[in-house]
């Protein structure tokens, strides 16, 4: 046992992404005490910069962070899998990565900041099918805002764009230039279809913003952005610490002790890399862990008051477990050079599949045109032609230039039966068992993948497109959700519409764990708008209690 | 001549807050509207709000907090305020403040007040300046923290003495809008700018010596450098235009860029000024006489060459946790290649500017360039907002501690620019500590 016994706070919080990061800098600012527990180490942007430039395989978005032994993360997003092991008919499609470290996976996200549609918060009622959230979109508008701000959000203006989440503010800055290849993909979508590419909102400086510069399209958002252009929950670190909140690195909850009513939570307990243990109490506490590992700590927390894990009352616990998992394709475009690779990796989106009728029978979903750099590809598939010499050379050239690459986010559903279990035959080095994920696609999101395929093959007939390469099977996107499910019913979900745990009145989770259904934009916006809401409640009750 | 009233209108749009729509606004209109623009127009080319406005607070309600020998002074609150700023000035206080460094109740005022410039302002300018400040300014009812040396300092009294032998500018006459090129510049840079404030070394009294007008001088942390026309110690490679594109835009492609104290002179001041304006101070600056700098010997902004780093890949990842200190070609690449390139040239547009024939990396002495690493680049002028991250204690991109930013100044030095010197983590920890909360 260890010397800091006495470690205590207000709030207690695990994890120190996005979400845990935002609490704590909101609840530190308000004179509230604050303790961050995060499982790996304080890290820095240098030396991500130099492991990216010793890495091989550049597209590879967990290459430069080799993680500790005691916070383990996958390495990678091939199965079978070091850490994340999956089964199931789609096994393959959730390879999720993450990481596990100060800041957390927005170090190596893209940056994409979409609002939910206020439909995708209730798709019970207006499509009959998944669940309706226990908030609507109203409850959360101000704190998507106060998100944006946060980390600051660039998007179109709403009179010229309309992305279909009404705003009460403009965005914190304009949206970014759309790159030569985005104005081509543009100009052909709204000639030649029926559809719109749109600016995508995006975490990531059109103009000097909190002390960071603005993006000078380096293209390598993942995995680093090296100048500090787009958000990362490092920065929230920053500034809850100087707001006073105690961060504490290299600190994995293991086990979350409840008072003898088994309703309220009295303290965490953690071990450092040494597996000395150390106890952590508090007034609240907060689990921020990501989808997965939030589900895998109330798993492995359980213990003979709570025998299937805790805030499980409902069974729930693991389960539900979606993502966004798409279709992906890259040809090469027969026309005109596209030149992708300069600017941010992903600007633009084909938005007309978020929404409508169809959505009773199939899933909606987006579709990015992927703005980065081809050479790799280009060069694979210019050499697997037998080039040699100058004109190997020349098709690099060519190939790079004319490469396409499409991507979607399809919706996914809840199914109990998706689920994460602790894995019997793997631990890691602190004997915390690897998490497990049962996967089947859902057939609403299968159908809705068939109608993404049938749009792809058109484009890739209106570009007189060659050479394309399908990426087998259904494409994960990193967007875990679901694993501790919201509703208003405590004997079918985890925590009610303000994330606090049916379970326990002090236990409260800040993740896309959350989440009933899982839409179409990327999670992140609506992981922090969630996480500043719980800040909200938490403010509201520590300081009027 | 200036057009006051163009730079009147320019100078609000720049954001600089009047009182508007206040009861104030109503004495405004009473008063010449003529002598109004006037006295704005004076305001900002004396750069009034620097000194006395806090950073995020109101204009002219003081408070900043200013380092010097004697110990930090704080601004006062200039508004017309009757309790807590200058509204019972009458104008004969008011020009004794300007000219003599006295206040109201007879007290001296500290000499970080540039009253020995001042001086030189003709009468009807120091009009000018009443008028606006008692019409156009917003008053605010705050007093900020009072300022508490120690002895001697502490004894205003003792300043008399200095004050006799200090001296000061000569008192202009006439009306200055008419001077001809070279007057109005001397006028701009002596009694508006006060250039020499900050680019005149002192001797050990603190006092300007008049002798080396404009040769350099150490500024909180940052040196403000030798503007003389020397060849080789100050800026005798550049012509009239480069001046004023200097102080118009706070950067000269290939040649320096204005942070600091200088970013925010240009920033308040010197970018609003008249084209006119602008030429008669780099006329009159560029003919002053030429000092020599003992530790440049060739300008500042001549030095070296684009220079590309060796690859220095070498296929080994660390881990997540592993934080170690690297070697400087390293530390380059990960914190400054990103926007300056690994050659050092900089983006194709000058936005990160180029490190070589840089004179801030060209130059003698390192204060400018841990200075800069420490804090960052904020200027925003008419031609954009030049921006480069603090890489200090407080930043969000990077925290580089004083054995990395040593290692950083002292290889990019070698690189790129003069190569003279060799700073040491005790140096930097020492500038950080006096100068910087970063």
């Amino acid at each position: 046992m260890s010397s800091d016994q006495n470690l205590s706070a207000d709030v207690v919080i695990v994890g120190s992404g996005v979400a845990g990061s935002s609490i704590a800098n909101e609840l530190a600012r308000a004179g509230i005490s604050v303790v961050v527990l995060e499982a790996g180490p304080r890290v820095d942007r240098q030396h991500f910069v130099d492991n990216f430039r010793n890495l091989e395989n550049k597209p590879s978005y967990q290459g430069p962070f080799p993680s500790t032994p005691w916070a383990e993360h996958p390495p990678n997003q091939i199965t079978p899998n070091k850490y994340l092991h999956t089964s199931g008919p789609n096994a393959e499609a959730y390879q999720q990565v993450y990481l596990r470290m100060m800041g957390g996976t927005t170090w190596h996200w893209a940056g994409c900041a979409w609002r939910y549609l206020p439909s995708d918060f209730e798709l019970k009622t207006r499509y009959g099918q998944g669940r309706d959230w226990a908030l609507k979109y109203d409850d959360l508008e101000p704190f998507y805002y106060q998100a944006e701000v946060m980390m600051g959000v660039c998007g179109p203006d709403p009179k010229v764009e309309d992305l279909g989440s009404p705003r009460k503010q403009p965005y914190p800055m304009e949206a970014l230039p759309i790159s030569y290849a985005a104005q081509q993909f543009r100009k052909l979508i709204s000639e030649k279809t029926p559809y719109r590419v749109v600016h995508e909102p995006q975490a990531r400086n059109t103009k000097p913003y909190d002390g960071r510069p603005t993006c000078e399209g380096h293209n390598n958002c993942m995995p680093i952005c090296p100048i500090g252009a787009m958000y990362n929950g490092g920065y929230s670190v920053y500034h809850a610490e100087a707001a006073g909140a105690k961060f504490v690195p290299n600190a994995v909850v293991y086990k979350i002790e409840r008072d003898s009513a088994n309703k309220k939570v009295t303290a965490v307990h953690y071990y450092d890399p040494d597996k000395g243990s150390h106890r952590v109490t508090g007034k609240y506490f907060v689990i921020a862990a990501h989808c997965i590992e939030t589900a895998k700590l109330l798993l492995v927390s359980a213990d003979e008051q709570s025998p299937d894990g805790i805030a499980n009352s409902s069974g729930h616990v693991g389960r539900n477990m979606m993502d966004h998992t798409g279709v992906q394709v890259t040809f090469i475009s027969g026309d005109k050079a596209l030149w992708p690779g300069r600017g941010p990796l992903e600007t633009n989106v084909i938005d007309n599949f978020r929404d409508g009728d169809w959505r009773g029978d199939r899933g909606a979903y987006l579709v990015h045109m992927v703005d980065d750099n081809q050479v790799d590809f280009a060069t694979q598939l210019a050499i697997s032609k037998g080039y040699v010499g100058r004109d190997l050379e020349e098709q690099i050239r060519y190939l790079a230039s004319h490469t396409v690459r499409l991507f979607s986010h399809n919706e996914a559903l809840p199914d109990p039966d998706n689920r994460l279990t602790l894995s019997t035959t793997h631990k890691d080095a602190l004997g915390i068992p690897h998490p497990d994920v049962y996967y089947k696609l859902p057939e609403y999101t299968v159908r809705s993948c068939e109608h993404t395929r049938g749009l792809f093959k058109n484009l890739i007939g209106l570009m007189h497109g060659t050479d394309e390469q399908w990426t087998p099977g259904y494409f994960p996107q990193d967007h875990p959700s679901g694993s501790t499910i919201m509703g208003v019913d405590p004997k079918d979900s985890v925590v009610d519409g303000h994330c606090r745990t049916h379970d326990h009145e002090n236990l409260f989770i800040a993740s896309s764990s959350v989440f009933s259904t899982v839409g179409t934009g990327n999670i992140t916006l609506t992981v922090a708008a969630l996480a500043l809401r719980v800040a909200d409640t938490l403010k509201k009750e520590l300081l009027h209690a | 001549m200036p057009d006051f009233k163009t730079v009147f209108w320019s100078f609000l749009i720049g954001g600089t807050v009047l009182g508007g729509l206040s009861g104030h606004a109503a004495r405004a209109a009473d008063v010449d509207q003529d002598v109004m623009n006037r006295g704005a127009y004076l305001a900002t080319a004396a750069d009034c709000i620097a000194c006395h406005t806090k950073p995020g607070g109101t204009p002219f309600a003081g408070g900043l907090k200013i380092a010097t020998p004697m110990g930090d002074i704080i601004s006062t609150n200039i508004t017309p305020d009757a309790d807590h700023g200058i509204g019972k000035y009458s104008e004969h206080d008011f020009e004794q403040a300007l000219r003599r460094g006295k206040r109201r109740d007879g007290e001296n005022l500290y000499p970080v007040m540039p009253y020995v410039s001042y001086a030189g302002m003709t009468d009807q300018d120091i009009h000018a300046l009443y008028v606006w400040f008692m019409n156009g300014v917003k008053p605010v009812a705050e007093t900020p923290p009072a300022t508490q040396l120690s002895f001697p300092s502490n004894i205003r009294l003792t300043l008399s003495g200095w004050n006799m032998l200090a001296g000061s500018e000569k008192q202009e006459t006439g009306d200055s809008a008419t001077y001809d090129k070279l007057r109005r510049g001397k006028y701009l840079a002596t009694a508006l700018e006060h250039c020499g404030t900050c680019h005149t070394p002192r001797n050990v009294m603190l006092m300007e010596k008049s002798d080396e007008f404009l040769a350099g001088s150490p500024v909180a942390g940052w040196y403000a450098p030798n503007i003389t026309p020397s060849k080789t110690g100050g800026i005798g490679d550049w012509n009239e235009d480069d001046v004023v594109q200097y102080l118009r835009t706070g950067r000269v492609k290939g040649k320096s860029q204005a942070a600091g104290p200088m970013g925010e002179a240009v920033e308040h001041s010197t970018s609003h000024l008249t084209d006119a304006d602008l030429h008669a101070l780099a006329a009159f600056v560029l003919q002053v006489k030429p000092i020599d700098d003992t530790a440049d010997h060739q300008p500042r902004d001549a030095f070296g060459k684009a220079n590309d780093i060796p690859d220095l890949r070498s296929g080994e990842l660390t881990r997540i946790d592993n934080l170690s200190h690297k070697n400087p070609e390293n530390l380059f690449d990960a914190n400054c290649a990103a926007c300056h390139e690994q050659n050092g040239a900089g983006t194709a547009d000058q936005y990160a500017p180029s490190l070589y024939k840089n004179s801030v990396v060209g130059a003698g002495r390192p204060d400018n360039l841990i200075m800069t690493i420490l804090t960052g680049v904020n200027r925003k002028t008419a031609d954009g907002h030049a921006s480069m991250p603090a890489f200090g204690s407080t930043s969000d991109v990077q925290r580089l501690d004083d054995e990395e930013v040593a290692s950083l100044v002292n290889y990019v030095s070698k690189t790129f620019g003069s190569g003279t010197y060799q700073v040491t983590a005790d140096q930097v920890a020492q500038v950080r500590k006096e100068h910087t909360q970063h």
